[in-house]
């Protein structure tokens, strides 16, 4: 029961940052937003007893991505409020950047309140199309919702003769993490194919990249 | 009315799951930032992970080390999801390199302002 409430907290927290980070005007508060919201989720795996998930969010996810967000906005647009969106915004627009990080703890009602605000602004600008696509989508995998298994029961579909050789095999091999165990030995080509993404993704950045300096 | 509050109450990561990938999806679509953008593929991609993760999880069960007190939770997903995220900051980084060069040649970051200077 008290994994339950705390999971119940914690999700309720990554929802409220990923929320402000979709609804920020300023673009240093969505990565902000995103930053805690990245780490919140580190503490979620924590909770589900996903310890390697955990700190490869922790270090990938919270840091380096964030990271790497920091570093193009401080390679290309700034960190300043842009000319256009001042002039844009109304006096009376609840969206300001300081406020926003202020009212991150803020209490679920004030946040649904802000939600209704944001979202009969986002009607209002004309964007009511994006708002019924997310709800088509979200909508539909909450139908889907009650046909999953309850959230931590014994009998989830996922343990099956697969999870069960791994684990008695990895234990008969005197491996005790059976993550990396299943990593680098049963899905050894999987991990491979994983480093060969990474060196994809090097090489196009590093061409993308030196192409703007030669011209 | 109690029984769907239960059915949703006993699933919450999984409602959280859905709301994340709504939330994605809403970001993807509506900001005209294409910085914002690559942050709305980023909300999508972890939401899909809680979805993993929530699966792998068992009430009963300790982290998937044999050293420690039997059951384990399932250790496949959290492998799955340990690929996932390496995959996702290379596709964020290439996706970054992109934005860079483009603001290299309109100067801005805004869709609606690269599309008008496309067309003129």
């Amino acid at each position: 029961m008290i994994t339950e409430l705390l999971v119940a907290i914690l999700l309720g927290l990554v929802v409220a940052a990923a929320v402000v980070a979709a609804l920020a005007r300023g673009i240093l508060t969505t990565l902000a937003a995103f930053g805690a919201y990245s780490l919140g989720l580190a503490v979620v795996w924590l909770v589900f007893r996903a310890p390697d998930v955990a700190l490869t969010e922790a270090a990938v996810g919270a840091g380096v991505t964030t990271a790497l967000f920091l570093v193009v906005v401080a390679r290309t647009i700034g960190f300043g409020v842009p000319q256009q969106q001042r002039q844009n915004s109304t006096p009376s627009s609840e969206f300001v950047d300081g406020d926003e990080a202020t009212r991150v703890g803020d209490a679920g009602a004030s946040e649904g309140t802000r939600l209704r605000t944001a979202v009969t602004g986002a009607v209002r600008q004309g964007r009511r199309r994006s708002v019924v696509v997310a709800s088509l989508v979200t909508g539909g995998l909450l139908l889907t919702v009650p046909a999953l298994p309850v959230v931590g029961a014994a009998d989830t579909p996922g343990f099956g003769p697969v999870t069960e050789y791994y684990l008695t095999d990895s234990a008969t091999r005197g491996i005790d993490n059976v993550v990396t165990a299943i990593l680098v030995v049963y899905r050894g080509f999987d991990t491979f194919g994983e480093i060969a993404v990474v060196v994809t993704a090097v090489v196009a950045a590093v061409a993308v990249l030196n192409q703007g300096e030669e011209r | 009315m109690s029984d769907l509050v239960m059915v949703f109450s006993s699933r919450v990561a999984y409602v959280a799951f859905a709301l994340l990938v709504g939330i994605g999806v809403f970001v993807l679509v509506d900001s005209d930032n294409l910085l914002k953008k690559v942050v709305g593929l980023n909300l999508f991609q972890t939401g899909v992970f809680l979805f993993f993760i929530t699966s792998a999880f068992r009430r009963d069960g300790s982290a998937p080390l044999l050293s420690g007190p039997g059951p384990v939770v399932n250790p496949l997903p959290h492998v799955l999801i340990l690929t996932a995220i390496v995959v996702g900051v290379s596709v964020t980084a290439v996706a970054l390199a992109l934005l860079v060069r483009v603001y290299d040649e309109y100067e801005t970051l805004d869709e609606s302002e690269v599309k008008e200077a496309q067309q003129s």
